[in-house]
């Protein structure tokens, strides 16, 4: 079931692609035989014929998770969205001690170890990064201290 | 021969200069540090750990060598979480626990751990000998390569690869598709006109090889232990006092050179690496032990010996096809090969020419590194095993953190942190769809490669599609790309038909 559905979508997404490469591609003028077209469109064929072999046969694959474990990954995708966001305004320090600290509660550490160890992993990170490494990282709200 | 024997003094001139010495015994030593952390192997390790190494600022060759070194250290420290754990690191890994953990659990870890450490480094030496003999030759060879001959090997890459990995060949075949897809987001080199990139100015120039790489094998790895992580406990077994003995050295010698030949045959097929590699290699010792068969999966040390000479001895083959054409022979060369092209070094065949200091100065730091590995596993595996108990609630974190690091510091785009983590959730979907991540990998590498040259091919012949099997070189390729998708098939045919 899990891969029919797979397939519609790729179906969409590859007619999307070979709509793309069929109709909108088109170099001004060329000198090669072969366009910026010619790959994409041998591409998109290959790529439907795939979908549709999944949609007609399947495999037998059960997407069963437990509710808890899609709800801790959607939050696991949100953290991650929230430290991208903050990357640069907050800075890696402060950034990284919130993102670690609440990543390592959320997989069950205990609170006052949780922000030990996301503090820890900030500073730590950007002394090792920065001083050793000699790594770029965006200093953000502790700039003025760096 | 002679050529062999200058090209290796000159490279291990370069090997053995302090700061490349330095550096393949800490690729070695992290290699197996990360190898040996449960879940993640060889591919993860490396393309975590690429944009940090990549941003230090070091020569290619140097940078190179640290690579290579965490790549076959951690082919060498997966198999730690696989005999104390029973939880392979990566695919490569999935045969070493069938023996290897019911040893631990009779109490001899000790001699488990130590008897695939020795396997795994006659396994790994044996593939960098024959890797300085034939790599020469081989690229020499292809020097005579026309741009209708590598699209012929192309075509020879992807059958290979859609014939002999993953469980479901269409699937393998699509995420190479999806791969090769990827590459055409961006600017089109030869005419300017862009493609896919819907008005986006951030990829333009297409999706950067690093984004794709940590998104697909740094994010969708977290994701994916994050949701084994609720699933239940793992139980760790002690090490012991046990060692190997001269009496398992003799019993598994023959087994350990077979295993390595195979295996490193098995790695020079493009797109085709370790796991398939302990696969086979597994498989063929078992039908050599005839009536002893049945002592196979309860901790019988040749079980043990085969898969980890094997998927050692791929992981220096796999080499080969990157030095010598062009064409990684595995996931995680692929991501080597993507690394060398960020330091503007087109690898190919005129490496050992032109880049001697790349090409002889790899293969003899791997002579250094497989010894550094044997010496520093067999008294230091209880270290290593140390790696095995660091909780995931905070491992997983780190290594969120490492990826954004590395996308970072190398890109210094924000909207690349945004890309990582939808690339991320994508692989993880088509992992639980049951695709293999390798060939998407491979095909987003070789994407350029394989459209530039038949771009190229057909301007020379003129828009004449023929030149494409105009000469034998193509002619033998396209032959060898039919056998290896057809006889499989007939195989299974065939068994089917006597049982």
């Amino acid at each position: 079931m899990a891969d029919r559905l797979f397939a519609l979508c790729a179906l969409i997404a590859g007619g999307i692609y070979t709509y793309v490469a069929f109709a909108v591609i088109k170099a001004p003028f060329q000198y090669d035989p072969l366009g910026p077209e010619t790959w994409p469109q041998v591409l998109a064929i290959v790529f439907l014929l795939c979908s549709l072999y999944i949609l007609v046969r399947p495999d037998p694959i059960r997407l069963a998770l437990a509710r808890s474990v899609w709800l801790r990954l959607l939050i696991l995708v949100f953290m991650l969205l929230g430290y991208a966001e903050l990357y640069e305004p907050l800075g890696f320090v402060v950034s990284t001690a919130l993102f670690c600290s609440l990543f390592s509660v959320m997989l069950g550490a205990n609170r006052l170890h949780a922000i030990a160890f996301g503090c820890a992993t900030g500073i730590i990170g950007y002394g090792i990064c920065d001083f050793l490494l000699g790594l770029n990282l965006p200093e953000g709200l502790l700039a003025p201290l760096l | 021969m002679n050529e062999v024997l200058t090209g290796l003094s000159g490279g291990f001139g370069v090997a053995l200069m302090p700061l490349n010495l330095l550096l393949v015994l800490i690729g070695c030593f992290a290699g197996t540090l990360i190898g040996a952390l449960p879940g993640i192997g060889p591919i993860n390790g490396v393309a975590i750990l690429l944009p940090i190494a990549y941003s230090m600022g070091l020569p290619p060759e140097s940078a190179l060598i640290l690579l290579a070194g965490i790549y076959y250290g951690a082919e060498y420290g997966g198999r730690i979480s696989s005999i104390l754990l029973n939880v392979p690191g990566d695919a490569g890994a999935v045969m070493t626990t069938l023996d290897g953990n019911p040893m631990a659990k009779r109490g001899e870890a000790g001699r488990a751990l130590s008897i695939s450490a020795v396997a795994s480094f006659v396994g790994g030496t044996i593939a960098v000998i024959l890797m300085s003999l034939f790599g020469p030759f081989l690229a020499k060879f292809a020097l005579t390569f026309t741009p209708a001959d590598y699209v012929a090997l192309m075509v020879f890459a992807f059958a290979s690869l859609s014939s002999l990995v993953g469980k479901n060949q269409v699937k393998t075949l699509m995420g190479a598709a999806i791969g090769l897809m990827l590459a055409t987001v961006g600017i089109d080199a030869n005419t300017g006109v862009p493609r896919y990139t819907g008005g986006i100015p951030d990829i333009l120039a297409g999706f950067d090889f690093l984004v794709v790489v940590i998104g697909f094998f740094g994010m969708a790895e977290l994701i994916h232990l994050v949701e084994q992580q609720v699933s239940g406990k793992l139980k760790l077994l002690p090490i012991g006092k046990s060692f190997v003995t001269w009496k398992d050295l003799m019993q598994i010698r023959w087994t350990m050179l077979r295993s390595s030949i195979i295996g490193f045959i098995i790695g020079v097929l493009p797109g085709v690496g370790a796991s398939v590699a302990s696969a086979v290699t597994y498989g063929t010792e078992m039908r050599m032990a005839g009536e002893d068969r049945k002592k196979f999966g309860t901790g019988d040390p040749r079980g043990l010996a085969a898969p980890e000479a094997g998927n050692n001895a791929a992981a220096g083959g796999a080499m080969v096809p990157m030095l010598t054409l062009g064409i990684p022979g595995s996931g995680t060369t692929a991501i080597l090969l993507g690394a060398l092209m960020l330091f503007n070094v087109t690898p190919g065949p005129m490496m050992f020419e032109q880049r001697p200091e790349i090409a002889w100065g790899l293969i003899a730091s791997m002579y250094i590194g497989n010894l550094a590995l044997l010496v520093i596993n067999l008294p230091l595996v209880g270290l290593f095993a140390r790696m095995l108990t660091i909780p995931q609630k905070y491992l997983s974190p780190l290594i969120a953190v490492l990826a954004f690091i590395g996308v970072y510091s190398v890109v210094g785009n924000p909207f690349d942190l945004l890309l990582i983590i939808g690339f991320g959730i994508f692989g993880w979907i088509l992992r639980k769809l049951e695709f293999s991540l390798a060939p998407i990998i491979l095909g987003f590498v070789l994407g350029h490669l394989f459209e530039d040259n038949l771009r190229r091919a057909l301007s020379i012949s003129r828009g004449d599609w023929s030149i494409l099997i105009s000469s034998w070189e193509s002619i033998g390729l396209y032959v060898m790309a039919v056998l290896i998708v057809i006889l499989p098939v007939l195989v299974s045919y065939r068994n089917k038909r006597k049982a």
